[in-house]
């Protein structure tokens, strides 16, 4: 059981046993039942996830007591790592679709280990960081999408407001 | 003038020896107005510290040609430019143009990359910093995408339904 539980989890794949021994000191088992939730929108965030079996849908309030669909997600990944790097509220709720079995490490445990320097604490942010580049690369195209159509459309002057708005945000 | 990690603002987070580090593989660059620092769609970025000057930071809108998202000055805050290069594979989401007489210190990304591949510790610390920023980037981004849902469904846009989906779709977690 041992050492394989954080395999076939691309955060931890770049670790040494020794280094993947570190990170499972600070495992907790955690274990949901169908319709429970693990995240609930506007919540802290206290855990990220490694869901090792089982299934969630993530939903967020886009319109008042309206919730959407956003995804579902299967087991084995890791749930939490943005506001693990954020330390924000949860944006959006995560709800497990059917039993889940997790391994859960306390953002606070994690990031205690992060400024003390340990590198293996330094490793896994490297890997959430490429996560977050390759998902901000998608956002990015999706809004050149919205961005060029909302050009095509633009029948009237307020919304060049608007688009100005989303591109301020944008950056790069 | 001052291109030396060793004594910039945003290299504050690292260790003396860590700097060094970083001094070892960093360059000193320059660049005329109009020249180019970053090409968007071309290949990852390198990180640019602007020590001096201005740039502007411009994307390509399909059918509707180039719009600047914005322009940063070394004097103010955020001097940091193309740090998502260093951790991406894609190419790069932007242009990235000098203004005018612009010099930055210049972390070439196959450095960068030599420098994890060896398990440096300063570059992954590194690493930390550009995901923290990105982490924050990114909730703002989604806070902007709901934002705009939002809008287009009270203007009733739904000659833009499709994107509406598109966004949700793509909305990270």
């Amino acid at each position: 059981m041992q050492g394989a539980r954080l395999e076939g989890l691309p955060l931890f794949s770049n670790l040494s046993p020794e280094e993947q021994a570190e990170i499972e000191a600070l495992l907790e088992p955690a274990s949901f039942g169908a319709g429970e939730e693990i995240f609930e929108e506007g919540s802290p965030e206290k855990y990220l996830y490694v869901l090792t079996s089982g299934t969630v849908k993530v939903y967020k309030e886009i319109f008042p007591n309206q919730r959407q669909h956003l995804a579902t997600i299967h087991a084995p990944t890791v749930v939490g790592e943005l506001g693990l790097m954020n330390e924000t509220k949860a944006a959006a709720s995560v709800v497990a679709e059917e039993p889940v079995e997790a391994l859960r490490i306390s953002h606070e445990a994690f990031l205690e280990k992060l400024k003390s320097g340990s590198s293996t604490a330094h490793k896994v942010t490297y890997e959430i960081g490429r996560t977050l580049a390759e998902r901000m690369a998608k956002t990015d195209e999706s809004i050149t999408k919205i961005v060029a159509r909302l050009e095509d459309a633009r029948s009237d002057r307020d919304f060049d407001v608007f688009r100005n708005k989303l591109m301020q945000e944008w950056g790069f | 003038m001052d291109g030396d990690p060793r004594n910039v603002g945003f290299f504050e987070f690292l260790s003396t020896e860590e700097r060094a580090e970083f001094a070892e593989v960093s360059e000193l660059v320059a660049f005329t107005p109009g020249e180019t620092l970053i090409e968007e769609g071309s290949e990852p970025s390198s990180l640019f510290v602007l020590t001096s000057g201005r740039v502007e930071v411009s994307k390509r809108i399909p059918r509707h040609g180039e719009r600047i998202l914005a322009e940063i000055d070394a004097a103010n805050e955020k001097t940091v430019v193309g740090e998502r290069g260093l951790l991406d594979s894609r190419g790069a989401s932007a242009t990235v143009r000098a203004k005018g007489e612009v010099e930055a210190i210049k972390i070439p990304r196959e450095k960068f990359r030599a420098m994890i591949s060896a398990g440096s510790p300063a570059a992954y610390k590194l690493a930390t910093r550009i995901t923290r920023i990105l982490a924050r980037r990114l909730t703002r981004l989604d806070e902007k995408v709901v934002e705009t849902i939002r809008e287009l469904e009270y203007r009733g846009e739904t000659d833009l339904d499709v994107f509406r989906d598109k966004l949700v779709t793509e909305w990270t977690v």
